[in-house]
């Protein structure tokens, strides 16, 4: 009984020493699959950075490992700092951002307005207007590239109401394809802001709007001084998702334009795509590769800590 | 200020009745309470009130003009939500200059009177705080404030201190109760809370299944209950009700309870079943008393005494001094009630007589 008692006080000093000892147990138990997992996520960021200061590529007949046989050093950045058909790329890209997000924004905003309150249909039309999302990009690509062939539905319907044949080559005019390709994205990428903002709209406390009616608010300032500044956080993740995606618009261009004509619709993704498979210069896509990269974590960086600062 | 009259009022949602037949006038600066279970049709009386629902009968006047179909904006109600629907999101200053902004008065003007209403509520000092993360009793001042800025000659509260603990629930009333008196603004206010009722209306009315079953000051509704589940809604714990039948005894007729024994003499017309009412607090502990039962809980609360008590089909509480000698549980306790405090309701229709 009094052994009992007495060990009582010292038994915590063992069972902490055994929890640490778990620990670190526990430690070294881990640390393979944590390497693992390291090197998969670090891995092809390293071999990209490596790869980039050489002037490495397939044809020169030695495996990528031995790159170092060909170091150039800053050269590929130096050489991609004044490559005007990379900057014509992320010009384009920019332009089609510029359009694609505000559109995408305000149609997604507009539409979740119109969905955020109750009538009757609206599962149906729900449904409906969120379609284009889940058709692949793919697709929607040779869905817009038939619909915009000389002789295709948007030259009929402009036949019609014009009283006369309509024959535009929407997509070999270099304005015309850009304004076609920017289009089918704002069509198949607005039901993702619709579905985000819908979301935000919703969960606006309905009593805080209804306090705002009953202090005498109007519609808009309602909106204005209540729902937009609650949904801040959810624009800036929706619009920071729609401007990453944009820097990797690929599979509509490609198929509506590859490109064309001559570099009019030629994205940064397209561009890369071209000078991987076509130049086969792999060290300087790899440079290429690495400037989106820091360019996108800059972007979601800045939108990160601005939703901090936000909430 | 501004006189409410609910004319006939009902509503219904398809086929289920919310509200029936509700008559009430409520007048100028007058503090009413609709008091109620959840279910009994208050919150849609005041949300019938503010317009944020349209009634399916009857009408509201507000001093004479009828309302309905009038849009919740222009009714001038002030209404204070459940969890007080601050928006968090602003500063306590742009809280209490919403309104005044929304309805255009001028930036000198807004400015002046949100001052003042700060000085009245003592958030002067606040005003610059953002509104997230107030404490419950400034969130209800500045709830309060935010209503009172535009003049609304209405103000409307539903249950604002359900979400507060019961210990702080006595300051709320308190601070509740004196911003009334400054403001004198007709206030309707909701509550499930009888003692919330009590302690703050002019007047309470206490509401059952969508009906209007009395009104009156707190110490009528107390001591008058209209019907059982007046007497049984009102005081903590409710009206004792034991049912049994008038017979003629020795000095006048009595209430026969059956193996409990029975009442005083009382006053009643003609015999047969009636409900016997009484308040716990009316219990007086008498060898000689007529009625007998048995206890079976003994619960001590510092200054008082709940005896639980029972007999054949009868249930009933008693509610005594500390000091009062009782039997331990199991053991029988005999009382009598005063005349004057026995209340006696219709078997079949359970009102008062």
């Amino acid at each position: 009984m009094t052994d009992l008692t007495s060990s009582l006080p010292t038994e915590t000093a063992p069972e902490d020493q055994g929890k640490s000892e778990s620990a670190r147990l526990g430690f070294w138990l881990t640390l393979p699959t944590q390497l693992l997992v390291l090197f998969i996520a670090l891995f092809p960021i390293l071999m990209q950075l490596y790869i980039s200061l050489t002037d490495w590529s397939p044809l020169d007949g030695i495996p990528w490992y031995r790159a170092y046989e060909l170091w150039i050093g800053l050269l590929n950045y130096i050489d991609l700092w004044n490559d005007p058909r990379f900057w014509g790329a992320m010009w384009r890209t920019c332009i089609v951002m510029a359009i694609c997000v505000p559109a995408q924004f305000l149609l997604g905003l507009g539409l979740a307005i119109l969905f955020v309150d109750e009538f009757p249909g609206k599962r149906v039309l729900y449904s409906t207007a969120l379609l284009p999302m889940m058709v692949v990009p793919a697709v929607a690509g040779y869905m817009f590239f038939m619909l915009f062939q000389s002789g295709g539905p948007v030259n009929n319907i402009l036949s019609f109401f014009a009283g006369s044949p309509v024959t535009i080559a929407w997509l070999s005019d270099p304005n015309l394809a850009l304004f076609a390709v920017i289009l089918s994205d704002i069509w198949q990428w607005t039901p993702l802001m619709f579905l985000i903002l819908l979301a935000g709209m919703v969960s606006v406390p309905q009593d805080q709007q209804m306090a705002a009616v009953l202090l005498g608010a109007s519609w808009w300032r309602r909106f204005r001084t209540i729902v937009l500044p609650r949904m801040k956080t959810i624009i800036i993740i929706a619009i920071a998702i729609r401007v990453i995606e944009n820097f990797k618009v690929f599979d509509n261009f490609y198929i509506m334009t590859g490109g064309g004509p001559g570099v009019a619709t030629e994205t940064i993704s397209i561009h890369i795509y071209k000078v991987t498979q076509q130049d086969l210069i792999w060290g300087y896509v790899a440079a290429m590769a690495l400037a989106i990269l820091i360019v996108l974590s800059v972007v979601s960086g800045l939108a990160i800590s601005r939703m901090r600062k936000a909430s | 200020m501004t006189e409410i009259v609910l004319d006939n009022l009902g509503k219904s949602f398809g086929d289920f009745t919310a509200l029936k037949d509700m008559n009430l006038t409520i007048a100028q600066g007058e503090f009413v309470a609709l008091l109620g279970p959840s279910g009994c049709g208050k919150s849609t009386t005041m949300n019938m009130i503010a317009g944020m629902l349209e009634p399916s009968e009857g009408q509201i006047r507000f001093d004479g003009k009828p309302m309905n179909g009038m849009p919740m904006a222009r009714r001038g109600v002030g209404f204070v939500f459940q969890n007080y629907a601050i928006f968090t999101h602003m500063t306590v200053r742009e809280n209490l200059a919403y309104g005044l902004k929304a309805q255009g008065v001028s930036r000198a003007e807004t400015q002046r009177r949100v001052g003042e209403i700060a000085q009245l509520l003592q958030l002067t000092d606040l005003l610059d705080r953002r509104a997230a993360g107030l404490s419950v009793n400034i969130l209800q001042r500045l709830a309060i404030g935010r209503s009172a800025v535009v003049e609304p000659s209405i103000f409307l509260l539903d249950e604002p201190l359900s979400n507060v603990d019961a210990a702080f629930r006595a300051v709320m009333r308190q601070e509740l109760k004196s911003l009334q008196r400054q403001f004198k603004q007709t206030m309707v206010y909701v509550t499930h809370d009888q003692l919330e009722a009590m302690t703050m209306a002019d007047r309470i009315a206490v509401m059952d299944h969508g009906k209007l079953l009395q009104v009156g000051t707190p110490i009528e509704v107390y001591n008058h209950p209209a019907d059982t589940f007046v007497a049984r809604f009102i005081g903590a714990p409710g009206m004792n009700l034991l049912d049994g039948r008038i017979t003629g005894g020795d000095s006048g007729p009595v209430v026969d309870l059956g193996a409990a024994g029975h009442s005083g003499p009382v006053t009643a017309p003609g015999t047969g079943p009636v409900i016997f009412g009484f308040r716990p607090e009316e219990v007086h502990p008498d060898p000689n008393g007529p009625i007998q039962m048995a206890i079976t809980m003994v619960e001590r609360i510092g200054a008082r005494i709940i005896l639980h008590l029972a007999e054949g089909p009868h249930v009933a509480k008693a509610v005594l001094d500390a000091e009062t000698q009782v039997p331990d549980q199991g053991g029988m306790i005999r009382f009598s009630v005063p005349a004057a405090s026995v209340r006696l309701f219709d078997a079949q229709t359970e009102r008062a007589l």
